[in-house]
């Protein structure tokens, strides 16, 4: 379906009653290069959370024996850190900052396209406190550089200016080189919106940027990918 | 067991109307009684204000002429014509000395001034004789001995006041019965409009929307009443009729994707199919499906949105909202090889929902950029408005809505034919319609600044300035 050639395979906690949904949530992780393991109540789900150690969840809102919300505000509150994507029928702006709130990483409204799942869930996998690490400030994907502090970007070394937003567009697309990021996670991360601007406005935003940056260049770095999104190139 | 009394008793109108004439009742009650005993009054001292002036003259005369001249005075008065007074005079010793009667009626000889009531007797003009109730003054005549009565005929006065009770005892009940009629006549007059509200109800609960409470012009509080419930219905009707359309619409919309989509899995079944058009097929199949999906979640939200289930009111500034956009759509225009101008008066605010106001001028944006021609020019504008407000307004050089179209095409689903051919669920500027109505503002389409065969639209969104 898409690019199966996976470089950081996660485990995933799929915490999802509604039997369907969940085994096709489990293929999508699965093609997707990922290993799955589910619950299908709040109860069963939060003592796998406990007690095994997951790289991501993917967390139902409504779910017999505890709510999705509930579960995680349990499982944040007892200390757990496995970065969490809730999955909701509710997808209005107040439920989603509910979401958040109760301690979820992203939020994603159902039904959703199976890439925008496989997109979010591997963002969720970076997240990953990376230790004792310095604050990065400098982010490489093939020969592009970004310099966070003085906002320099340069590729082999040649210097390409940016407006300031496609300076964050690129920024997150390096933060996450090498996943497919979808045009509804651009428009939420990168211009903060939660609705639909319909025309076909971030694919304007990313191909001047892929001018910008691909155009003198043999090797693209910024792939289309069909049906899903777009991938930096790591 | 309870009696059941006639409906029209049992109304609120008539209680009213029987509080009415209790009260009415008491006033008139009070006003005849204070008729009545300052009438008595009034007589009782005109009579003493003659019988004073009378025994003036008379003490003048007996001053000046002694008892004899007195005694001239009482004949001549007693001859005199019209005279409603009767008269007697005794001297010390108790001897007649004029008068219109034997003696001296029962009196205390022992005060100067005293008042005696007695019957006397009344020569009839047929002859006859007939007694009648009197009332006297008698004074002692100073340094004489005698006495002077005067007397007056209080039949007459009687009978004036006997008029006055009789008047009052007759007015009275046919004043109560009066208005008690007249609060009945009301209760039933109001009963009578009660009950058509009451069957206009009932009419519409039995499915004829169409009915409506009859309205007689007079103004009063049933026509205005009326007036609010056929108001109401015919919104409701509206709504209904909309719900209806929309119904339909939605059904005719989708019919045609999802029978796209059920022909073309038919074609898969049917056909032995490489790899590469399965999978092309499918792809398409998904993309069509996703089409479906997204007009369902339109017509939830714009449901959700009209039951205000949706959207909180934070101070924003529409002014970097519209700045923000301006940005984001401006190189879709350039790929469209449409020009964009943007003009945004800083730092106006509204009271609003960012992501439904954003939502709302994408779509006018959007619309912009659908129909407008190549070459064709798109323009935001935010300025001040009216009154107080601000208006986000998009111009576009596409070939506009024409005037008799426009509330058409606020409406749910109604697209103009020719934009049936564009993607789009129709549902666009419904919405924008619905975030302008729960922020307090409007959608206002009017022509653009084109040639007339191709006036272009303009979209202004007014938002109550905050």
């Amino acid at each position: 379906m898409f690019d199966t050639d996976q470089e950081n395979p996660m485990r995933v906690l799929v915490i999802e009653d509604d039997a369907e949904m969940a085994s096709f949530i489990e293929k999508v992780l699965v093609e997707a290069g990922h290993s799955v393991d589910k619950a299908n109540d709040g109860e069963r789900g939060l003592e796998k959370a406990r007690s095994e150690d997951f790289d991501a969840m993917v967390v139902d809102r409504m779910l017999p024996e505890k709510d999705g919300l509930t579960l995680l505000k349990e499982f944040r509150d007892a200390g757990g850190t496995t970065p969490a994507l809730f999955l909701s029928a509710l997808g209005d702006v107040q439920n989603k900052v509910q979401g958040l709130k109760a301690g979820a990483e992203d939020y994603l409204a159902k039904p959703f396209a199976p890439a925008e799942l496989a997109a979010r869930v591997e963002a969720l996998g970076r997240r990953q406190p990376s230790g004792q690490e310095a604050p990065v400030t400098v982010l490489k994907a093939g020969d592009l550089e970004m310099n966070l502090l003085t906002r320099k970007v340069t590729r082999a070394g040649k210097k390409i200016d940016l407006q300031p937003r496609e300076f964050r567009l690129l920024e997150f697309l390096m933060r996450h080189a090498g996943q497919v990021v979808t045009r509804t996670m651009l428009l939420e991360k990168v211009w903060d919106y939660n609705f639909d601007p319909q025309t076909n406005v971030i694919d304007v935003h990313v191909s001047r940027l892929r001018a910008k940056i691909d155009k003198d260049f043999d090797e693209p770095l910024l792939h289309t990918v069909r049906g899903a999104g777009y991938r930096l190139q790591g | 067991m309870k009696l059941a009394l006639p409906s029209f008793l049992r109304t609120t109108t008539f209680k009213l109307a029987l509080l009415y004439s209790a009260m009415f009742a008491a006033f008139s009650a009070a006003l005849l009684i204070y008729l009545y005993y300052s009438t008595v009054y009034y007589i009782r001292a005109e009579s003493d204000r003659r019988m004073d002036l009378e025994f003036e003259q008379l003490g003048n005369a007996y001053f000046t002429g002694g008892m004899e001249r007195l005694s001239e005075s009482v004949f001549e008065r007693m001859t005199r014509n019209g005279s409603t007074f009767f008269y007697y005079l005794e001297d010390a010793t108790g001897r007649r000395i004029a008068g219109h009667f034997q003696r001296m009626p029962a009196h205390n000889p022992e005060l100067d001034v005293q008042t005696v009531y007695f019957d006397i007797d009344v020569q009839e003009p047929d002859g006859t004789t007939v007694v009648r109730p009197a009332a006297g003054r008698i004074v002692r005549l100073r340094d004489n001995g005698g006495a002077l009565l005067v007397a007056f005929d209080t039949a007459q006065q009687t009978a004036i006041v006997g008029r006055i009770q009789n008047a009052i005892f007759i007015a009275a009940p046919i004043g109560l019965v009066l208005s008690l009629l007249g609060g009945l006549l009301i209760s039933r007059g109001a009963a009578r409009r009660a009950d058509e509200l009451a069957r206009t109800a009932e009419a519409v609960m039995g499915g004829e929307l169409g009915q409506r409470v009859p309205v007689r012009g007079s103004g009063d509080e049933f026509d205005r009443l009326g007036q609010r419930i056929n108001a109401m219905l015919d919104q409701i009707e509206k709504l209904i009729e909309s719900t209806r359309n929309t119904g339909n619409a939605i059904a005719h919309d989708l019919r045609s994707p999802l029978s796209r989509l059920r022909n073309r899995l038919e074609i898969a079944l049917s056909e032995p199919m490489s790899k590469e058009s399965a999978e092309a097929t499918l792809s398409e199949t998904v993309e069509e499906v996703d089409r479906v999906l997204g007009t369902f979640n339109a017509i939830l939200r714009l449901a959700r949105l009209e039951a205000g289930a949706e959207g909180e009111r934070i101070r924003m500034d529409v002014s970097e909202l519209a700045e923000e956009l301006a940005e984001l759509f401006e190189p879709a225009c350039d790929e469209a090889e449409q020009s964009f101008k943007s003009q945004i008066t800083k730092h106006l605010t509204v009271l609003g929902d960012r992501d439904l106001i954003g939502q709302a001028l994408s779509n006018l944006l959007d619309n912009a950029i659908k129909y407008t021609p190549a070459g064709g020019t798109i323009s935001l504008t935010v300025a001040r408005g009216p009154d107080g407000m601000v208006d986000l307004t998009v111009v576009d050089t596409g070939p506009g809505v024409p005037a008799e179209a426009r509330d058409r095409v606020v409406q749910r689903f109604q697209r103009m034919d020719s934009a049936r051919t564009q993607p789009g669920s129709g549902l666009g500027l419904a919405l924008v319609d619905s975030v302008a109505e729960m922020h307090g503002g409007q959608l206002i389409l009017a022509d653009g600044n084109g040639p007339a065969n191709a006036p272009g639209l303009k979209a202004t969104l007014r938002l109550p300035r905050a």
